[in-house]
C-alpha cells in the first residue's frame, strides 16, 4: 500500500535543517543537517560527546532546538511535544533502557500500541462491553510482534527480571508495536555480547524489510554500522564531518582523526599514498 | 493443593485476561459477595451499621486514592478534603430539593473540578513537593468550609442530612444505606480491577514509572496526570457524598480533617500500593485494629484484674496499633495484599516450592 503512493526511492521521511542547540556555554549542535529517506537505515555515529543523543532528543521533541527546523513527512514538528510526535508515527528506543518496571513484558509492549488506542475511564468501567474488543484487537497485533521478536516465553514475566539483552529486545518490540514509519534507535546494542548483537542486527534488518520502517541508528559498534547502514553521517563536536556510504565515510581522514587523533589520520593517509 | 494453574489452557485472549482465572478464586470471590449481600439478614444490625458499612465506605475511598497513588504514582495528602467537597456539595444540593441521584453525580463533578485545580501542581512538582501542595489543599478546603457559614451550616457548624431516596427507595434505617454503600463499593472495585487490564490503566502506570518514556510512546503526561486527579477526585467526591448520607447523617467540618486524609494514605500504603484487595485489607486494619486492641486490653485488664492505670490503659492500644503497622511493613513492604499473595503463591505450587515469593 505504502509503495504505491507517489513515492520514489528518494522520498524524504525526516529532514532536519540547521539544527542548533546549546547547553549553557556548550554548543552541542552547530547547524546540523540530516535527512532520512524512505526505507533506508541511516547510521549516526561520532565519538563520545559529539551530539548524537542531543540530535535524537531534538528530533523526538525532548529538547526543542534553538534554531532550525525538523520536518517529518513534510510536516513541521519542531516544537511539538514528544507524545505529539509519537502520534505522527515516530518511535524510539533509549540508550539506557526506558521500560516500565512493575509491568509485564506483554503490558510494556501493549503500551506501545497506545497511539492507536482510545483509553478512557468510562471504557475501563464498562470493560466487558466497551474495552474488551479493542484490547483483544490490539493484543493480536502485539502477539504478532512478540512472535516477530521471539519473546513468546517471557511475555508474562515482569520486565525487570528479564536479562538485559532481552530487555533491549522488549524495548525494540514496544517501539515496533506502534507501527512506526520512522524508528530511532539510540545505541540498541550497548552492553551486548556478540550473539545478542547479531540477534538485534537481524531484527533491525527484518523490521526494515518487513515492516516498512525507515531507521535512524545511533551505534558505537562500527562493525554493525558499516554492515547494515545504507548511509552514514559522522558527527564531531556538534558538526557533521562526513556523510555518505559507510565504507567511504569511515575512511574519511577527518573521521579517522576525530576517532583516533591527528597522527593516526596522517599515518593512514601516508599508507594510502604509498599503496 | 486447593488450586492449580497447570492444565488451564486459554483459547481466547479475553479468557486469559479475565479477572479470576482460577476456579478457587472465583468461588472465594463469589462467597464473599454472597456474604456481603446476605449480611443484613444474618448479621446483627450493630455490626452491620458500625463495622461493615464504614469498612465498605473507607475501602471505596482508599480505592479512589489508590488509583492516584498506586496507579499513577501521585501522592495526595488532601483526599479527606476531596471527600469533604463531595459531602458538602451533595448535602447542600439534597437540602435544596435536588434528587439524590443527581446530587451524587454533581458532588463527584465538583470534587473533580476542584481536585484537578490542586492536582495541576502535579504537572510541575513531584514526590514531597506534591505532598506539600496537596496538603495545602487540605488546609485551604478545611478553612473555607469552617469559615464560610453558608457551607458549614452556620453557628452550629453542622448540617443535618435530610431524608433522601435513591431510585425510589428511602435511604433510612440500616439496611438501605448498607446496600447503597455496597453498590458503590462494587462499582468502584470493578472499575479498579479493570484499570489493571486496559489501556487507561497502562497509560497511568507509564507516567508512574517513567514519564519521559511515557511521552515517547505517545502518552501525554499533562493529560494523564490531570485525568488521574480527575477520576480519583470524582470517586472521592461520590464516596464523600454517600458517606454523608448513609453513615454520618450529620455533617461537620472536623469529620474531614487531615486525620481522615492520613488515615486513607495509611490504608493505601499498609494495604499495598496499586492493589485492589490491599485497599480492603488496609481499610480493615486501620479502622478496626484500634478497636480490637482497645477491647482486648480492656478484657485482659478486667479478666486478670491487672492494675493498669487508666492513662496506660488508653495508650497501650495505640502503641500496639502503631507497632502492628510497622511490623506488617517490615515483614512485607509491599503491603498486606502482598502477604496474602505470598501465601497464595505458596499453596499454588504446594508441596513443591519453586516459586517462593
Amino acid at each position: 500500500m505504502q509503495r504505491t503512493d507517489s513515492s520514489g526511492p528518494g522520498d524524504i521521511v525526516l529532514r532536519c535543517r540547521d539544527i542548533e542547540r546549546s547547553f549553557g556555554g556548550l554548543k552541542a549542535l552547530k547547524a546540523v543537517n540530516l535527512e532520512i529517506r524512505k526505507g533506508e537505515i541511516l547510521g549516526l555515529v561520532g565519538p563520545n560527546g559529539s551530539g548524537k543523543t542531543t540530535m535524537v532528543n531534538v528530533i523526538t521533541g525532548f529538547y526543542p532546538p534553538e534554531r532550525g527546523t525538523v520536518t517529518l513527512f513534510g510536516e513541521n514538528i519542531t516544537r511539538k511535544r514528544p507524545h505529539a510526535i509519537a502520534a505522527r508515527r515516530m518511535a524510539r528506543t533509549f540508550q539506557n533502557l526506558a521500560l516500565f518496571r512493575g509491568l509485564s513484558v506483554l503490558d510494556n509492549i501493549l503500551l506501545g500500541r497506545h497511539v492507536h488506542m482510545r483509553p478512557s475511564a468510562i471504557a475501563t468501567l464498562f470493560y466487558w462491553v466497551w474495552a474488551l474488543r479493542e484490547e483483544t484487537r490490539h493484543r493480536r497485533v502485539v502477539e504478532e510482534i512478540i512472535d516477530f521478536m521471539q519473546l513468546q516465553d517471557i511475555r508474562n514475566e515482569p520486565v525487570e527480571v528479564v536479562p538485559l539483552g532481552l530487555q533491549k529486545r522488549v524495548e525494540l518490540a514496544r517501539a515496533l508495536a506502534a507501527e512506526p514509519k520512522l524508528l530511532v534507535l539510540d545505541e540498541p546494542m550497548a552492553g551486548m555480547n556478540q550473539e545478542e548483537k547479531e540477534y538485534i542486527t537481524r531484527f533491525i534488518l527484518d523490521a526494515r524489510d518487513e515492516r516498512d520502517v525507515s531507521i535512524l541508528l545511533i551505534e558505537h559498534h562500527m562493525d554493525v554500522v558499516t554492515a547494515i547502514c545504507d548511509r552514514m553521517q559522522v558527527l564531531s563536536y556538534g558538526e557533521t564531518i562526513a556523510e555518505g556510504k559507510p565504507r567511504e565515510a569511515i575512511a574519511d581522514p577527518r573521521v579517522i582523526s576525530a576517532y583516533l587523533g591527528q597522527r593516526a589520520a596522517k599515518r593512514q593517509a601516508g599508507a594510502g599514498a604509498a599503496a | 493443593m486447593l488450586y492449580r494453574q497447570a492444565g488451564i489452557r486459554h483459547r481466547r485472549y479475553a479468557a486469559e485476561r479475565q479477572l479470576w482465572p482460577l476456579t478457587f478464586d472465583r468461588v472465594l470471590v463469589g462467597g464473599v459477595v454472597l456474604f456481603l449481600l446476605a449480611a443484613p439478614f444474618t448479621l446483627d444490625r450493630l455490626y452491620l451499621g458500625s463495622y461493615l458499612l464504614p469498612w465498605l465506605l473507607w475501602s471505596s475511598a482508599a480505592l479512589g486514592l489508590n488509583l492516584l497513588m498506586g496507579g499513577a504514582g501521585q501522592i495526595h495528602l488532601g483526599y479527606g478534603a476531596v471527600m469533604a467537597i463531595g459531602a458538602y456539595t451533595s448535602v447542600h444540593l439534597v437540602r435544596s430539593g435536588i434528587p439524590f441521584e443527581l446530587a451524587l453525580v454533581l458532588a463527584g463533578m465538583t470534587s473533580a473540578a476542584l481536585g484537578i485545580v490542586f492536582g495541576a501542581a502535579a504537572l510541575r512538582v513531584k514526590g514531597l513537593y506534591l505532598a506539600m501542595s496537596t496538603l495545602a489543599m487540605q488546609y485551604i478546603i478545611d478553612f473555607t468550609i469552617s469559615h464560610v457559614p453558608g457551607i458549614s451550616g452556620g453557628t452550629q457548624a453542622s448540617l443535618q442530612v435530610p431524608r433522601v431516596t435513591l431510585l425510589g427507595m428511602p435511604v433510612t434505617g440500616e439496611v438501605t444505606p448498607y446496600y447503597v454503600a455496597l453498590g458503590l463499593c462494587a462499582v468502584i472495585t470493578l472499575f479498579m480491577l479493570n484499570v489493571g487490564r486496559t489501556s487507561f490503566g497502562r497509560a497511568l502506570a507509564a507516567i508512574r514509572e517513567k514519564d519521559y518514556a511515557a511521552e515517547i510512546i505517545g502518552v501525554g503526561t499533562f493529560k494523564y496526570k490531570l485525568l488521574a486527579f480527575w477520576v480519583s477526585s470524582f470517586i472521592g467526591g461520590v464516596v464523600g457524598a454517600v458517606l454523608a448520607v448513609c453513615y454520618l447523617r450529620i455533617v461537620t467540618p472536623d469529620q474531614f480533617h487531615l486525620d481522615l486524609s492520613i488515615q486513607l494514605v495509611a490504608m493505601v500504603i499498609v494495604g499495598g500500593l496499586g492493589s485492589v484487595l490491599g485497599s480492603f485489607f488496609g481499610a480493615a486494619l486501620i479502622l478496626f485494629a484500634p478497636i480490637f486492641f482497645n477491647n482486648a486490653i480492656g478484657t485482659l485488664a478486667t479478666q486478670f484484674g491487672l492494675g493498669i492505670s487508666t492513662d496506660l490503659r488508653s495508650h497501650i492500644p495505640l502503641m500496639l496499633y502503631g507497632a502492628l503497622i510497622i511490623l506488617f511493613l517490615l515483614v512485607e513492604p509491599l503491603g498486606l495484599a502482598k502477604i496474602y499473595d505470598n501465601v497464595r503463591k505458596y499453596f499454588l505450587v504446594w508441596p513443591f516450592r519453586h516459586v517462593r515469593k
